[in-house]
């Protein structure tokens, strides 16, 4: 029996955001703040806005507090930048970092339960890249809701937006961009409960769709992280930008990958192989376990690419040991109690008598849909799409360039949010009732494919595969010749991907159309974090070319990557931008092109 | 120790399509540490895809997972197959959707409906205190947060409201009663009295009749049935 794919309806509003994570919502709450009136629909994979990904982050957000004597804005300014490895855009990060405290207290005053000090101001902590005075010494510049800190700005943010009456579309997939003449009129979404697709006709549309960690086989990111955001613009004809900036966790839990804090170390854990040797030694002779963390992701993905890793029978993952045995009780239980229980929870291990298994762990994807310092996507030739936005960890402004400072990315969705919001408001008071109709046809004939191929492969093992091949040949160390293994093997998965069968007929909660449409996503982003990966021959940040160890000046810009046809890229470049270098203010010399030392 | 368990999931099945329910049996080898998230995905790439299941962050914090094994509402990313087998004392397991709202398929129910109970008790502050000079955030002592905190802690994982016998009635349930009791607690919150009228309306507190299964099955250990004795006890 043939399915056949048809609109089932057509819904117009104002606003719509591909989303419902901290920058969508962020976004939405400021929309709705300023034209009360305005019709906002937000879409969200999960089955509730509360469970999107933006939930699980733990650590803080880096705002400089103006009542701080200690720490400066610019101070911020530079940390950023050092981190991306002088890639981020100066004109984002000075807009980011100057609005950071101000959209605190916006959290604050709708009911953000931010941890407090004895005065009852908010608390602050220090991170991993926070120092003053250009790197002398460390400050506390995060503030935080415990553990929790996504998970508060996830509750304010619904919280205010149901209020302002906003429309959510839970459990949906936004499946095609509708994009005429470099304007954007809306998009296809296909309602999975219902197993309905219909089509949404906005003045703005708005990209908030998060990261892509499903790519790789370990991962911190959610379940529904499958890089779709990046796979619609590439299908529309869009470049992504920087995709071969990819951020690695140097410990992860196996199998979860769940993430395991850098205190881990700090407080005396020690590295062992199979062997049990204790290997940073070898890696980094003086500082050891201490290291910064792409660092020891290598040190660890050495052993483990060396034979000296130990492979998880249970999820059939290679790790290395992280040894807690020998620390005394007390610092198990005051300074690592929560990474001691997610050992004991997720893999049934007392970190005071057993090894604990570790590995790097995808984290975090820098790259994205490039846009200019207002969230305006832009296409290759750097002309602004009307009507179509981008925020949060799928967009590329860019604040972080090529290595994203701990903190600093739930501070771009809040931050970013509302800089995009006042565009939009802007946007939808000029633009006319009448939107643009543009005809769709490309979902039709997409999933008409999936729902008629008949051939034997099982979804999970293709994406099993792909997802092992991008951990071996694409993640922390890359080299021309596993790169072009891994284009290979994508090529190859493609193209039994094409051919697998569906063996559920129903569209509604079709869980395996959705992982079917979710693979060729996955499958679009791998390619194009190949072939930037490729293209780069250098190492910057988190991208690190065994066969280029060192940074060149030549590669100082943004990879541009299109591809509409699977495998056949468009590569250009944007300019990274140095304004703040430049404009030669107050200690503009920081802002050159530096060296990343710590 | 062993390494791998012969593991038999009875799973309740749901086609909205021909609107067919039935009890699938699955066999499977699961390893020890192997979650029930892992399992579910096991059986989906190796034996059945269309097993419908939801999950999102897979570590505890986003409430996607619930289900009840044997019974028991339980976020099924935290539980491993070896524990499930001591705790249980069986290799032998039921696997329910969790019956807070309308299963939409197999494991999945609509969770927008069963959110329309937290709606109700509009989870945000509906009347900020203003600041001074808004410029400010407010001043909340680390003691008068500590009284409160615990309940901000909630992911509306519905597993309170399933436990909950009076929740199946009218009562608004465990995690909508904690959703208002934090912002009667909050002192950013001036309106004060409809949260009142709300906690001890008809489908209020009162409806609770302290049996603390909510406690005993949150899955973060947050003790809901303490909020509840404090509201009732007008000791907010
Ligand atoms: C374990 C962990 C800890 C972290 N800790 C920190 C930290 O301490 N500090 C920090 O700054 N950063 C941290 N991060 C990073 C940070 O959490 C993320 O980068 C950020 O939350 C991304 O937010 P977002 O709004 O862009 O996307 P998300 O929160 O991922 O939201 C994306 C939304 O888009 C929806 N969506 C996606 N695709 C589609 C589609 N096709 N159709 C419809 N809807 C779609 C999703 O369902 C979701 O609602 C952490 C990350 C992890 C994994
Ligand atoms: S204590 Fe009250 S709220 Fe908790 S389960 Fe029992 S009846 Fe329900
Ligand atoms: S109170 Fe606990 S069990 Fe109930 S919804 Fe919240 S987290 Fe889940």
């Amino acid at each position: 029996m043939s399915t056949t794919f048809k609109i089932q309806t057509t819904t117009h509003c104002d606003v719509l955001i591909i989303g419902a994570g901290g920058a969508a919502l962020r976004c939405a709450a400021e929309i709705l703040e300023k034209t009360p009136d305005a019709d906002v629909i937000a879409l969200t994979k999960v089955s509730h806005p509360q469970k999107s990904h933006t939930s699980t982050a733990q650590g803080g957000l880096a705002a400089v507090d103006p009542k701080d004597p200690l720490d400066s804005t610019l101070f911020h300014m530079f940390d950023t930048w050092k981190g991306s490895d002088c890639t981020a855009d100066q004109n984002v990060v000075k807009k980011i970092c100057e609005s950071a405290w101000e959209q605190i207290l916006w959290l604050e005053n709708r009911g953000m339960h931010f941890s407090r000090d004895p005065q009852g101001q908010l608390s602050k902590r220090t991170f991993g890249g926070h120092t003053r005075n250009f790197g002398e010494t460390s400050v506390h510049r995060a503030v935080f809701e415990a553990d929790r800190t996504g998970k508060g700005i996830m509750d304010t943010g619904w919280g205010e937006t149901l209020k302002r009456g906003i429309t959510f579309i839970n459990q949906c997939l936004a499946v095609e961009l509708l994009i005429k003449d470099k304007q954007c009129g809306g998009c296809v979404v296909y309602k999975q409960k219902e197993g309905e697709f219909i089509r949404i006709l906005a003045k703005a549309t708005i990209f908030a769709s998060g990261g892509s960690g499903q790519v790789f086989q370990v991962t911190t990111n959610c379940r529904q992280n499958t890089g779709d955001g990046l796979a619609l613009a590439l299908e529309s004809g869009l470049p992504v930008m920087d995709p071969e900036a990819v951020q690695f966790h140097p410990t992860g839990i196996v199998g979860p990958g769940i993430l395991a804090s850098e205190t881990l170390r700090s407080v005396g854990g020690i590295l062992r192989n199979q062997a049990l040797e204790p290997f940073m030694i070898n890696y980094a002779p003086k500082m050891k376990e201490l290291a910064p963390r792409d660092m020891v992701a290598r040190a660890i993905e050495s052993e483990i690419r060396e034979g000296r890793g130990i492979l998880n029978p249970d999820h059939n993952i290679p790790h290395v040991w992280i040894d807690l045995r020998h620390l005394p009780d007390e610092v198990h239980e005051k300074q690592i109690p929560e990474v001691s229980s997610f050992f004991k929870r997720y893999v049934n291990l007392d970190p005071k008598k057993e090894l604990c298994p570790v590995r790097p762990s995808n984290h975090y994807h820098m790259g994205g849909i490039p846009t200019n310092e207002f969230g305006e996507v832009q296409n290759e030739q750097q002309e602004t799409i009307a009507g179509l936005y981008a925020v949060g960890e799928c967009a590329a402004a860019s604040f972080h360039g090529f290595n994203r400072l701990g903190t600093n990315s739930i501070l771009e969705l809040i931050t970013m949010g509302k800089l995009v919001a006042e565009r939009v408001v802007e946007h939808i008071k000029d633009e006319p009732k009448s939107r643009l109709d543009i005809g769709v046809d490309q979902f039709a004939k997409r999933f008409s494919r999936y729902m008629g191929a008949t051939g034997g492969d099982s979804l999970g093992e293709l994406r099993n595969k792909m997802r092992s091949v991008m951990t071996e040949k694409v993640s922390v160390f890359r080299t021309e010749t596993g790169i072009k293994d891994a284009i290979e093997t994508l090529n190859e998965l493609k193209e039994r991907a094409d051919n697998t069968a569906i063996a559920g007929r129903g569209l509604a909660m079709n869980q395996e159309l959705v992982q079917r449409w979710e693979l060729d996503n996955l499958l679009a982003v791998s390619m194009v974090i190949c072939l930037a990966a490729l293209d780069r021959k250098e190492s910057r940040g988190a991208h690190f070319r065994d066969d280029y160890p060192v940074r060149k000046d030549d590669f100082n810009y943004h990879t541009l990557i299109s591809m509409v046809e699977f495998g056949t890229p468009e590569l250009g470049r944007r300019e990274v931008d140095m304004s703040v270098f430049k404009a030669g203010g107050e200690r503009y010399e920081m802002f050159d092109i530096i060296e990343r030392k710590y | 120790m062993t390494s791998t368990y012969d593991i038999t999931l009875n799973v309740h099945r749901y086609d909205p399509d021909k609107e067919r329910k039935w009890i699938q049996t699955y066999q499977l080898e699961a390893g020890r540490i192997m979650r029930f998230v892992d399992v579910l995905r096991k059986i989906n790439d190796t034996d059945d895809s269309t097993l419908a299941w939801g999950s999102s962050c897979e570590h505890g914090q986003c409430g996607t997972c619930s289900m009840k094994i044997n019974g028991k509402p339980l976020l099924s990313c935290e539980l491993l197959v070896e524990n499930a087998v001591k705790y249980f004392g069986t290799t032998t397991f039921t696997v329910e959707p969790l019956d807070v709202a309308p299963v939409v398929r197999d494991l999945v129910v609509d969770t927008e409906k069963a959110y329309e109970r937290i709606d109700r008790v509009k989870p945000y502050i509906i009347n900020p205190v203003l600041q001074d000079e808004d410029e400010m955030e407010h001043q909340i002592s680390p003691e008068t947060l500590e009284r409160y905190v615990d309940a901000t802690r909630c992911i509306n994982c519905f597993c309170c409201v399933s436990a909950c016998i009076s929740s199946h009635e009218n009562f608004l349930g465990p995690n909508a009663m904690l959703a208002a009791i934090v912002r009667i607690m909050d002192p950013r919150e001036q309106e004060k009295q409809e949260r009142l009228d709300c906690l001890y309306s008809a489908d209020g507190v009162y409806r609770c009749h302290s049996s603390q299964a909510c406690s005993f099955v949150c899955p973060k250990e947050i003790d809901v049935a303490h909020f509840i004795a404090l509201a009732k006890e007008g000791a907010l």
